[in-house]
């Protein structure tokens, strides 16, 4: 049993992870209607950011502030001088813009630092407590509570600040937020900077246990992907709850469903996420969308 | 110019010329060529299903390299346990396209991003699938499998019976995937490409042409597949990993989505980019990829096969463009990012002209 609820608390931790991505993907959908597919690697990039300058002797905690700063202005500057050519166009080859920045991305991390894998610090102690008889990791408290803050502080963003209701209002309809004299373009580059900020505290909370190379996300990317559809690609709260769910689900299904196992409990998310897509198609907690033709 | 090459007699010599050129290039070449000839023309067919199912018929497919992977572990399995070579062929051929109808049945009520979900699915849970079953596909290690040895009778190196075989195969397979774009329902793909709800009225199901095309899509893998383990002799999970299925999405948009002629040249690109990349500094593949495939889709959104029309569009533009052109006729066939480019007017073929995208 003790076992149980420990595997049940890791899933909670890397189901954060997801959820984090996730909501990225799900800040981004809900702005320009894209689906970003170099979330991941743009968290990687700004990770490595931090991850040279503690190489250069600055304090944890400063080099991941920097790369947040980093990650918003990257986030931001690509939404700018790339993703606007191709917002309003063919969303296929919108689709295939995103695939091209997360080559290149990719590209530009394993540049800078190679593709071998490196240590990162972790912001939290090694120790694991123990209640009640469940040992459980620091860092998976950790990052359960970083998670959730994250989350809280965004929905006081979108509540409570003049800014956050600019953002829902160009979410909901660019068009009549332009006409009532909103920054339209900048309140864009605004959300895609939030986004990436997300995806570069998903980047430094994995990388102490992944460690830190240019693919380290990219099967984090799939599950929050998978998560975003779950949970409802303009949801929020969805995408944060089907991380979770995967994240634990996979982790039960991995120890004690034999066939499954380790090695193919990525199929999880999958078959969750095809019942899910044949059954509601808007998601768990996503609003049904009417084309008008 | 345009007038110049579509004269019969134009037509049939360059043919013959470039015929003749398949024909004497792996005599004269080394080994080591013949075999990137023959890659080439195995990536070619892989990426014509892929340009079927994505250029011409606007679904976003990335799992392209399942199907590809999937005919390689057939055919090595076909070899080791002594089947005729015809009957692994079109296994390699049918298995795949049966996979690939079954997803699509399912896949192909999807639009958009959920369609990449599904099919991203196939290379992220097809690796360790493969994995699972070292008896069928060598685990981890991967498999390989030596056959088509040229016969004493040809008086052929084995590279270069090889080149021959799989050129063969890829020029039918190539004749029919033309005809297949060009025809009745190759403008029923470019139609539900443009729009569906306009299919739909003209009496065109779009979920059955979407299905169809995701099938002729994995065949085309499947066969590529075949082809591939020909040549190469050995594959591994690495085959059909997501990073090739990227790769293959890149170097389609690269050569020019919906077009033939851009296949090829993406082929040519999928195969030379690592060789030149690799005299560089192979660590910087994957920049130069991105960087490339970012720079087509900013510069010449049509491809590199919209290259000698894009120049002289911009070398003549000037002219043209104080002329009541349409504005939002586009020669690219419906991958230029939005209608209002304000280049010229050159129409492409009919099947790339309808399949240019309404505004919505």
């Amino acid at each position: 049993m003790a076992y149980t609820i420990q595997l049940i608390v890791e899933g909670f931790a890397t189901g954060s992870i997801y959820g984090a991505l996730a909501l990225a993907i799900v800040l981004v959908n809900r702005s320009t209607g894209l689906i970003n597919f170099a979330q991941g690697s743009m968290g990687v990039l700004s990770t490595f950011v931090a991850f040279g300058l503690i190489q250069l002797g600055v304090p944890l905690l400063v080099a991941m502030l920097a790369a947040f700063v980093f990650a918003f202005l990257l986030g931001a500057g690509v939404e700018r001088f790339v993703v606007r050519r191709f917002e309003r166009g063919d969303p296929d080859t919108a689709v295939v813009v995103t695939i091209g920045l997360f080559v290149f991305i990719a590209g530009i991390a394993a540049l800078l630092f190679g593709y071998e894998p490196r240590q990162f610090p972790s912001l939290f102690p090694p120790q694991s407590i123990n209640i009640a008889g469940v040992f459980v990791s620091m860092r998976s408290v950790g990052t359960i509570i970083v998670l959730i803050a994250v989350m809280i502080l965004l929905q006081l963003l979108f509540r409570f600040t003049k800014l956050g209701l600019a953002m829902r209002a160009v979410a909901d309809n660019p068009q009549s937020a332009g006409l009532s004299g909103l920054p339209v373009s900048r309140l864009l580059m605004i959300g895609w900077g939030l986004a990436a900020v997300l995806g570069a505290i998903a980047g430094v909370l994995v990388a102490p246990q992944l460690f830190i190379s240019p693919t380290m996300l990219d099967f984090a990317l799939v599950y929050a992907l998978a998560a975003a559809i779950l949970g409802g690609l303009d949801s929020p709260v969805g995408a944060v709850v089907a991380g979770w769910f995967i994240g634990i689900v996979e982790n039960l299904a991995g120890a004690y469903v034999d066939v499954i196992g380790d090695d193919l409990k990525i199929a999880v998310p999958f078959i969750f996420m095809l019942i899910i897509l044949i059954v509601r198609p808007q998601g768990l907690f996503g609003r049904k969308v009417t084309v008008r033709i | 110019m345009k007038a110049f090459l579509a004269r019969p007699i134009v037509r049939i010599i360059l043919a013959v010329v470039i015929a003749v050129v398949i024909i004497v290039a792996p005599i004269t070449s080394s080994p080591y060529v013949n075999y990137q000839l023959s890659i080439i023309a195995v990536f070619a067919v892989a990426l014509l299903g892929l340009n079927i199912v994505m250029g011409y018929t606007g679904q976003v497919s990335l799992g392209q390299s399942a199907f590809l992977g999937l005919g390689a572990y057939i055919a090595a399995y076909g070899v080791r346990m002594e089947w005729p070579i015809v009957l692994t062929f079109l296994l390699c051929c049918v298995i795949p396209a049966a996979v690939g109808l079954l997803v699509a049945l399912a896949a192909a009520r999807l639009r958009g991003l959920a369609l990449a979900m599904v099919t991203i699915a196939l290379p992220i849970i097809g690796v360790p699938l493969a994995k699972r079953f070292p008896d069928f596909t060598g685990g981890s290690q991967g498999t390989s499998v030596s056959f088509l040895e040229a016969p004493d009778w040809s008086g052929l190196a084995d590279d270069q019976w090889r080149y021959y075989i799989v050129v063969a195969i890829a020029v039918v397979l190539f004749l029919l995937g033309r005809n297949l774009v060009r025809g009745r329902i190759g403008r029923a793909f470019a139609i539900v490409k443009s729009n569906e709800a306009v299919a739909l009225s003209m009496g065109i199901s779009p979920y059955r042409y979407k299905v169809l095309a995701f099938t002729v899509a994995s065949l085309f893998g499947g066969a590529a597949g075949f082809l591939y383990i020909a040549v190469v002799q050995y594959t591994s999970p690495e085959t059909l990993s997501f990073a090739t299925s990227i790769n293959l999405i890149a170097a389609m948009v690269i050569g020019g989505s919906a077009s033939i002629l851009g296949t090829i040249l993406g082929a040519i690109y999928f195969v030379v980019l690592p060789i030149a990349a690799g005299q560089i500094d192979a660590s910087r593949t994957a920049l130069i990829s991105g960087a490339v495939l970012l720079a087509v889709l900013f510069l010449l959104p049509g491809g590199l096969v919209s290259l000698p029309r894009r120049i002289v569009q911009l070398t003549s533009g000037a002219k043209r463009r104080g002329g009541s052109t349409p504005a939002n006729q586009t020669p690219t066939g419906g991958t230029a990012p939005d209608g209002t480019a304000p280049d010229g007017t050159a129409p492409g073929n009919t099947a790339e002209s309808a399949a240019q995208k309404q505004p919505k």
